[in-house]
């Protein structure tokens, strides 16, 4: 620890061997692991590795970003001291929010999270370790403080209250363990509503406009409640909150409609799987499942050499299976969403293809369909939805080998930029009768994302294992140009971020 | 029909005022993103680990609705400007980093490319103003092996 030269009291001639202590004041954050007792019972290895690996990536480069220093590592935690009690938080609240990202894919119960406190004080600095009264009151707080929390003192309050823009939580005055006087205690909370400067006359902009927004829909809504004959307003003022509810039932979607009218897919064994649902049947609430359509087994080349994920060329052969003839629509999506095992209605058109969602959340969908009517709906494997997606060609696109237009929805496919997906459906179904296998949106499927085919398995079935953080997404989106909306085009993304692109189908197992 | 009617239209009145603004939401004046590595003209071979420094803002998912924390996007050998109204592009070129990661291990073909890295905010937007790196070119040599042919 050379480094700590440098903080000995001002002078920088060699230091007195001993006496003369050096001391100085600094802001002092003191790290440790919660539960670490636990976590090494559970794997020893394997957390010893991990919290080497934060300590190497996050925590020691996060401090010397922040122009402090690491005083030591202990098994479990840290302490280093800083000038600036400023950047002494600031590095806090980026070492805990970077661990929220990273704890994000693993499990609740091996997380690895620290509780953080920091406090000022004058310390007595030697070469690997800091001594002093300041330090102690920064363990205690440390103690004190939620796992995944940064909690400061009174004094470290005082001097950055107006220079960090962060919320504060006072929690009084706590009496710690072996400390004469009580120490003041606050919470740091970075996602609190802006208390300093950022708080200005932006966001007043905003609340003006805001409530300028509410006013002229509350008059727009009066106005169309006035306007209507007596009679209707009382019809709507008798359900006015069954608006939502009242759309699906009624008139059958714009979207069945317009399935009806295609051409029915080629011969090819396309029976829709699922009878939609009759309405004849008063049964409670019938699901929307997706139409499916039955796609034979068979062998097919699964990759190309266009790009170095598709790499190698290998043959895979896929037992028979179902495939959502379009994407998962916002009208299907919405009725999980209701049923509240969907994490979030979405808005757009009923037709539209859903967006926005996350691997983990087309997980959930499926698991609504699979509870809902008791079959055994999933995501597609990767190698399913390249072969469906090839639809019996092994030719760039689906259609040939060249850019043709009315095929794809995509950035270049001929048609303008539309800040919306098209209604599902909106170009020529490919040869087994499935539309928007190649642009539209992207889509999930089960696959863990491997950034090439080496060892990918060749029984059609999903590759889980390696890099599960993140998932594979097939298509291409109609913001990406016709590059992506080749059937072997691949890309991988974080399981549980979602992106305005991204949807999926389901599939269904015979 | 009228409710529905009535829906839109609050719908589009609510969306007006929106669209006056650019997307992102704002970011403190003295942010900054930035390589730790690899440098400026740094010469690699093979695969190389990019490391992504952050200044007074923090680190956090894409969803995460916090002040001042976003996250991290490398845009490779991108040539077209950051449109501040549009999600920042999802593609072979623009890698997202929504877990809130802060460094990413790159294997490039042979040949000079570019860097940079840009925040985006818990809905992918970028910031207002926009935190972004400066452009960094990197030049990857022929693999080992394939030189020694």
């Amino acid at each position: 620890m050379g480094e700590i030269r440098n903080f000995r009291s001002g002078n920088t001639n060699e230091p007195p061997p001993h006496g003369g202590m050096p001391r100085r004041l600094a802001a002092i954050i003191v790290g440790d692991i919660a539960s670490y007792s636990r976590l090494m019972q559970a794997d020893e290895e394997g957390t010893h590795v991990r919290v080497k690996r934060i300590e190497r990536d996050l925590i020691e480069p996060s401090i010397v970003e922040h122009h402090g220093n690491l005083v030591k590592t202990t098994g479990d935690g840290f302490i280093a001291i800083f000038d600036s009690p400023v950047e002494a938080v600031r590095c806090s609240i980026v070492i805990q929010q970077n661990l929220v990202g990273r704890n994000a894919s693993i499990p609740r119960d091996s997380r690895i999270e620290y509780r953080i406190g920091v406090n000022l004080g004058d310390v007595i600095v030697e070469p690997d370790d800091i001594y002093g009264d300041g330090v102690n009151i920064a363990t205690r707080i440390e103690g004190i403080a939620e796992p995944g929390q940064v909690y400061i003192s009174g004094a470290i309050y005082e001097q950055i209250k107006h220079k960090v823009v962060c919320g504060y939580e006072s929690l009084g005055d706590r009496k710690v363990k072996n400390i004469t006087d009580p120490v003041r205690i606050y919470r740091v909370l970075p996602d609190a509503d802006a208390v300093g400067r950022t708080r200005g006359r932006r966001e007043n902009t905003l609340i003006f406009l805001l409530g300028i927004t509410l006013l002229v829909i509350a008059t727009g809504v009066l106005w169309y409640l006035l306007a209507q004959p007596e009679g209707r307003v009382g019809e709507q003022a008798a359900t006015p909150t069954a608006s939502p509810a009242a759309s699906p039932i009624p008139q059958p979607s714009p979207r069945e409609a317009a399935t009806q009218t295609p051409q029915p897919s080629p011969s090819l064994a396309s029976a829709p799987a699922s009878p939609t649902p009759a309405p004849s049947q008063p049964t409670a609430a019938p699901v929307r499942e997706p139409e499916m359509i039955a796609v034979r087994g068979g062998s097919f080349a699964m990759g190309s050499n266009d790009d170095p994920t598709e790499r190698p060329v290998h043959q895979v052969t896929v037992k028979p299976f179902s495939i959502g003839k379009y994407p998962v629509t916002v009208q299907e999506w919405n009725e999980c969403a209701a049923a509240k095992a969907c994490g979030f209605t979405a808005t757009g058109k009923d037709d539209a293809p859903i967006t926005n969602v996350s691997w983990t959340d087309a997980q959930q969908y499926v698991a609504f369909l699979v509870q809902t009517t008791k079959k055994p709906y999933r995501l597609p494997s990767e190698a399913e939805w390249e072969h469906a997606a090839r639809g019996g060609t092994s030719t760039k696109y689906w259609w040939g080998d060249k850019s043709q237009q009315g095929m794809a929805g995509c950035k270049d496919c001929g048609d303008a930029v539309a800040e919306q997906p098209a209604k599902v459906g909106s170009f020529k179904p490919n040869p087994f009768g499935l539309y928007d296998m190649g642009g539209a949106v992207d889509q999930w499927v089960e696959d863990c994302w491997h950034k090439s085919y080496q060892g990918a398995p060749n029984d059609g079935s999903a590759w889980s294992g390696g890099d599960c953080s993140s998932h594979v997404l097939r298509s291409g989106s109609w913001k990406n140009d016709l590059r992506y909306v080749r059937p072997s085009n691949r890309d991988g993304y974080d399981t549980n971020v979602r992106y305005p692109t991204h949807g999926f189908r389901v599939a269904l197992s015979p | 029909m009228q409710i529905l009617r009535c829906v839109a239209l609050s719908a589009v009145l609510a969306l007006l005022p929106g669209m006056a603004f650019s997307q992102g939401k704002a970011a403190p004046k003295d942010a900054k993103v930035y390589f730790i590595t690899p440098y400026d003209g740094q010469r690699v071979r093979g695969g190389f680990l990019v490391r992504f420094g952050l200044r007074n803002m923090g680190v956090t998912h894409a969803g995460d609705d916090y002040q001042n924390a976003g996250h991290h996007h490398l845009l490779v050998d991108v040539n077209d400007p950051i449109d501040p109204k549009e999600p920042i592009p999802q593609d072979k070129s623009h890698l997202h980093f929504g877990a809130g990661q802060t460094e990413t291990f790159l294997e490039l073909p042979p040949g000079t490319h570019t860097l940079q890295l840009v925040l985006g905010d818990a809905k992918h937007y970028p910031f207002d103003p926009p935190v972004v790196s400066d452009k960094i070119t990197v030049r990857v040599r022929q693999p080992v092996s394939a030189r020694s042919k």
